[in-house]
C-alpha cells in the first residue's frame, strides 16, 4: 500500500478522512536522559531529527521568565551544558514521575538535582520547582513531561508534514501502574493519544524479531532465544525472548529502578562526601557548584568506559577544590551495589523464563547508554556464557525503532514485503492481587503471565451475615513492596453464615496493558447464571496521589469488617 | 478522578473508532474484519471446544508443534493485529498454551477431557477415537484392526465413515454414521474378512482404546516395541470386568466406612466438581459481559 501522507486540512470532513490512509502512530522513547522519535515510513523505520540534526535529544525543559511556553531540549539552542544545571531546567522526570515523597529515589534526587524537589515525607506527590529569575516556579513531573511531549509533537509534525496524534511510548518494565497512568496523562495533556505503552524490552524484541525474519518466504525459520539487557540513566530491564517467524514471545521480564543516575550519584558522593550538607542551602552559588560537579562526574564516567583512568580537576567555589585521578577499579568498587543488582536481575529473569540452561540463549542484546560500561558488558556476557554480544542493534536506537514498528502494527499498516509481519507477545511485569485472608496479599495474576490475560479467584466472607466486602487491589513492585492501585466495595451480599457467599474476583489485562477488576456475588445452590447483584467492573488504577494514605484511611474506617477469605483458585 | 476518566475514555472510543475506520481502503483492515467475525463465532463455541481444537493441533502434538501453531494463531488473533475484538480469543489461546506446554497441567487436562489414559466409565462417549455424526445410537461400528488387511473396500463404499490409517495399513472408523445407513451396510458387507463389527456403544471407547498399539514394557533388549491385544474383544471384556471389580470394591469400602457420610476423597471430588461447574458459570458471566460491552 502507498504511504503517501497527505495533509489533513481543517476543512476535511470525517468522510473524506476515511478515504485517506490511516495515521501511522509514531514511536517515542522517552528516556530519563535522552529521547528519540521514530516512524515507519512505508518501507522502514526512520528516526526523526531535531533542528540541530540530532537523533537523540536531551530530555529537559527550561523555564524562562513568565513566558508561557517553556522550552526544552527538542528545539531550542542550549548555549552551554551548565545552563541545563542552573536550576531553571527540569530533567530526570522519568525517575520522578508517579513517585511519592516517601520514595527513597525521590529523596535522593532532591539532594543531588539542581532544581527544587521538596519532600515532606508524608506520602504525597513531591513539590517540584524551577528557578526563574531567582524565584522558584512550581510545576509537576507530569506537566514537565507534557511540555516536552508538546515540543516533540511539534517537531514530528514539522518533519512529517502532517498532524501527529497517535503514539506508542516505551516505558521501563519497572514502571508501576500508577507511573504508567501519569505518563499517559502527560500524553493526554500534550494532545497525544497513546496506542500502547510498551516495556522497552518488548520494543527491542519486536525489532529483533524483524531482523530475524526468514529471508525466503515459506520458511518459518528456527527459533532463536535472546536475552535483552537494557540499562539507561534511570532504569534497568531484563527480558528473555524466543523468536521465530516474526513472532517474538516474551518468556520473562524483570525491571528495577537502577540506572546511570545511581552510578552518577554514588560517584558524586564519593568525590564530595559532604555534598548533601554542602548543597543543602540551595543558594545560587550552591546550585552552580552542584552543576559543575555533576557535569565533571558525568564526563568522568563516560571516559572510564574507554580509558583506564580519568583526571577530575574542578573548582566548586567556596574554597572546595577537587583534583584527583580515578581509575576503573575504583569506579567499579564505588558502584558495586548497582552492578550486583544488575546481575541478580538477570539471574532472576533467567530463572523465571524456565530456560534450562544459559547455553540455550543464542543472542545477548545490549540496549541503553549504560551498556557501554565494560563492567556491565562483562556481567551480562559472563552470566550468559557468551563472548560476543549481538551486533545487529544500535543500543541507543533499538527501543524507539521497536516502538515505531509497534506503532505501524497497531495502526493497521500492512507491508507488502512482509517486513511488518511481526508480533510481540508480552508478559506482565508485576504481580497483581487483592487484600484477603486477614491482612494478606493474595496474588491473582502472577508475574510473567502472557498478555492479554484473565484470571479469577473465588473469595468468601470473613464474618457472619456480612453484606458488603471491600476489594483492595494491589500491585507488587520492586522488593515485594505493595502498591495500592484502587479499591471498591461489593454490596448486596445476601446475609448468610460466613464462608457461604461466593465472591468471584476476576482480573483482566488487555493487550494495551489496561487492567480491569471485576467482581460478582453468587450464592451456592442458586444454580442460575444470574449473579445476586449486578457485576462490578472497575478500571485500575483508581487511586491517585497519596494512594499510600488511602490504605491507612481504609483500614481506619473499616478495620476488618469488610474482609475477604480465599475460597478457591482457578488457573 | 475526573482527570482519570478523561484520559481513559478515548482509549475505549478509539477501539470502536478503530473498527469504523476499517472501511478505509486498506487490505489489512479488511481481512482483519473477517477474521474478527470468525473469532467471535468461535468464542461462542468455547464451551464445547477443547484446547487442542482451539490451538488447531492433534492430541498427540509435541511441544514444538504446539508452539508453532500457537504463534501462527497469535498472529491472526492478537489484539495488536486483530484489534480489541481479538482480546477474548487470545486469552483463550494463552490459557490453552499455558496448560498444554506444562507437562503436569497437560496431564491433568488430558484426564479432564477424557483423553486416552482415563478410566472408562459406562456412559461417557466422547473419549474414543471416532467421533459421532448425529445423535448417539445404541450401536457403533468398530474395525478389528488385527484382522483388517487394508483392502480399502469399506473406505470406498462409505468414505465419510471409514478412514485409512496409512501408517499401519488398516481401516478404522473416523466418524460414526458419517454416511447414510445404506452405504454403511454395503461397506460392512463388502469387507472380505468380516472385520467390521457392530458393537455396543458403551464398549466402543474401550475397544478403540485397546485397538491402538501401545509401547510394550521391555525386559532388557527383548520384547520391546509396539503391541496390540491378540483378541481385542476378549481384552475389552477383561478390562471391563476389572473395572467393575474396582468400582465394586471402592463402593464396598465407602459403604463400610459410613452409609450416610462420604469419604474425604469423595467429598473433595464432589466439591471440586461442583466448583468447576460454578467456575464455568462465572466464566460464562465474564464472557457474556464482555460481549455486551463490546457491542
Amino acid at each position: 500500500m502507498s504511504e503517501e501522507v497527505g495533509y489533513t486540512v481543517a476543512s476535511d470532513s470525517d468522510t473524506t478522512r476515511e478515504e485517506t490512509s490511516p495515521e501511522i502512530a509514531i514511536g517515542i522513547d522517552i528516556g530519563t536522559c535522552q529521547c528519540s522519535l521514530a516512524v515507519w515510513n512505508g518501507s522502514q523505520v526512520d528516526l526523526i531529527r531535531n533542528t540541530r540534526n540530532q537523533k537523540l535529544m536531551k530530555s529537559y525543559v527550561t523555564f524562562r521568565n513568565e513566558s508561557p511556553s517553556p522550552v526544552g531540549g527538542v528545539s531550542n539552542q542550549l548555549s552551554h551544558e551548565y545552563e541545563m544545571l542552573s536550576g531553571a531546567s527540569i530533567f530526570n522526570m522519568k525517575r520522578l514521575i508517579g513517585r511519592l515523597d516517601t520514595d527513597p529515589i525521590v529523596s535522593q534526587a532532591s539532594k543531588t538535582l539542581p532544581f527544587l524537589i521538596q519532600t515532606l515525607g508524608v506520602g504525597v506527590k513531591p513539590f517540584i520547582a524551577a528557578l526563574v529569575n531567582n524565584m522558584w516556579r512550581s510545576t509537576t513531573p507530569e506537566e514537565v513531561v507534557a511540555i516536552y511531549l508538546v515540543e516533540m509533537k511539534a517537531l514530528a509534525e514539522a518533519r512529517l508534514k502532517r498532524p501527529v496524534r497517535d503514539v506508542v511510548l516505551t516505558v521501563p518494565a519497572a514502571f508501576s501502574r500508577l507511573q504508567l497512568t501519569r505518563i499517559a496523562r502527560s500524553c493526554a495533556m500534550a494532545g497525544l493519544h497513546v496506542l500502547r505503552l510498551m516495556p522497552e524490552p518488548a520494543a527491542v524484541a519486536l525489532l529483533y524479531a524483524q531482523q530475524q525474519l526468514p529471508k525466503n518466504m515459506g520458511d518459518s525459520g528456527s527459533e532463536r532465544v535472546g536475552l535483552i539487557f537494557n540499562m539507561g540513566a534511570g532504569y534497568c530491564d531484563v527480558a528473555i525472548i524466543a523468536t521465530a517467524g516474526g513472532v517474538s514471545q516474551m518468556k520473562a521480564l524483570a525491571g528495577s529502578s537502577i540506572g546511570g543516575e545511581d552510578l552518577l550519584q554514588n560517584m558524586m558522593h564519593w568525590l564530595v562526601p559532604e555534598m548533601d550538607s554542602l548543597f543543602s542551602g540551595r543558594g545560587l552559588d550552591e546550585i552552580k557548584s552542584m552543576g559543575i560537579l555533576r557535569v565533571a562526574t558525568q564526563d568522568a564516567i563516560h571516559k572510564l568506559s574507554f580509558q583506564p583512568t580519568v583526571e577530575i580537576d574542578i573548582d566548586l567555589g567556596n574554597g572546595t577544590k577537587i583534583c584527583r585521578v580515578v581509575n576503573v577499579e575504583e569506579f567499579e568498587e564505588i558502584n558495586k551495589g548497582v552492578f550486583e543488582k544488575c546481575g541478580s536481575l538477570i539471574q532472576q529473569c533467567l530463572h523465571d523464563s524456565k530456560v534450562a540452561n544459559v547455553d540455550y540463549i543464542d543472542d545477548v542484546i545490549l540496549v541503553g547508554g549504560c551498556t557501554n560500561i565494560p563492567k556491565l558488558k562483562n556481567i551480562v556476557t559472563g552470566i550468559c556464557n557468551k563472548s560476543e554480544v549481538y551486533s545487529g542493534i544500535n543500543p541507543m536506537e533499538a527501543a524507539v525503532r521497536g516502538a515505531a514498528l509497534e506503532g505501524a502494527l497497531a495502526s493497521g499498516v500492512n507491508d507488502s514485503f512482509g517486513s511488518l509481519d511481526l508480533l510481540t507477545i508480552q508478559v506482565n511485569a508485576h504481580r497483581l492481587g487483592i487484600r484477603a485472608d486477614g491482612n494478606g496479599f493474595v496474588p491473582i495474576i502472577d508475574r510473567n503471565t502472557t498478555l492479554p490475560a484473565r484470571r479469577e479467584m473465588v473469595f468468601t466472607t470473613a464474618h457472619e451475615n456480612q453484606t458488603e466486602a471491600l476489594i483492595v487491589v494491589y500491585e507488587e513492585g520492586d522488593d515485594e513492596k505493595l502498591l495500592l492501585l484502587g479499591y471498591f466495595k461489593v454490596v448486596g451480599i445476601p446475609a448468610a453464615p460466613r464462608g457461604v457467599p461466593e465472591i468471584s474476583v476476576c482480573m483482566d489485562i488487555d493487550a494495551s496493558n489496561m487492567l480491569r477488576v471485576m467482581a460478582g456475588v453468587v450464592m451456592p445452590g442458586s444454580g442460575t447464571r444470574n449473579p445476586v447483584v449486578p457485576l462490578m467492573e472497575v478500571r485500575m488504577p483508581t487511586a491517585d496521589d497519596g494512594h499510600g494514605l488511602c490504605a491507612e484511611a481504609l483500614s481506619r474506617s473499616f478495620g476488618s469488617t469488610l474482609d475477604l477469605v480465599t475460597l478457591h483458585n482457578k488457573l | 478522578m475526573a482527570a482519570f476518566a478523561v484520559f481513559r475514555l478515548p482509549e475505549v472510543l478509539h477501539h470502536r473508532a478503530g473498527f469504523d475506520h476499517s472501511k478505509q481502503p486498506l487490505i489489512s483492515r479488511r481481512t482483519l474484519k473477517s477474521s474478527v467475525t470468525s473469532c467471535c463465532m468461535r468464542n461462542q463455541q468455547t464451551t464445547s471446544q477443547n484446547y487442542y481444537d482451539l490451538l488447531e493441533i492433534s492430541v498427540d502434538s509435541n511441544h514444538r508443534e504446539i508452539k508453532e501453531s500457537y504463534r501462527k494463531l497469535q498472529k491472526k488473533y492478537h489484539p495488536d493485529i486483530a484489534g480489541q475484538e481479538g482480546h477474548e480469543h487470545t486469552i483463550l489461546l494463552n490459557k490453552a498454551y499455558n496448560v498444554l506446554t506444562n507437562d503436569d497441567l497437560r496431564k491433568d487436562y488430558d484426564a479432564s477431557i477424557g483423553h486416552v489414559r482415563v478410566a472408562f466409565k459406562g456412559d461417557e462417549l466422547n473419549m474414543g477415537y471416532s467421533s459421532w455424526n448425529g445423535p448417539f445410537r445404541p450401536q457403533a461400528l468398530f474395525v478389528d484392526e488385527k484382522a483388517c488387511i487394508g483392502c480399502r473396500e469399506c473406505v470406498h463404499n462409505a468414505s465419510k465413515t471409514f478412514v485409512m490409517d496409512e501408517t499401519i495399513g488398516c481401516a478404522r472408523v473416523g466418524v460414526q454414521f458419517g454416511d447414510d445407513d445404506n452405504s454403511i451396510e454395503v461397506a460392512v458387507e463388502s469387507c472380505p474378512l468380516d472385520c467390521i463389527h457392530w458393537v455396543e456403544r458403551e464398549d466402543l471407547a474401550v475397544l478403540e482404546y485397546l485397538n491402538t498399539p501401545r509401547r510394550k514394557q521391555g525386559h532388557g533388549v527383548f520384547e520391546q516395541g509396539w503391541e496390540k491385544p491378540e483378541n481385542v474383544f476378549m481384552a475389552a471384556k477383561t478390562w471391563q470386568k476389572h473395572l467393575k471389580q474396582q468400582q465394586a470394591e471402592s463402593q464396598k469400602r465407602s459403604v463400610r466406612s459410613d452409609v450416610e457420610e462420604e469419604t474425604e476423597a469423595q467429598a473433595q471430588a464432589r466439591e471440586s466438581a461442583s466448583f468447576k461447574l460454578k467456575m464455568e458459570r462465572f466464566s460464562g458471566l465474564w464472557e457474556w459481559m464482555k460481549k455486551g460491552s463490546l457491542k
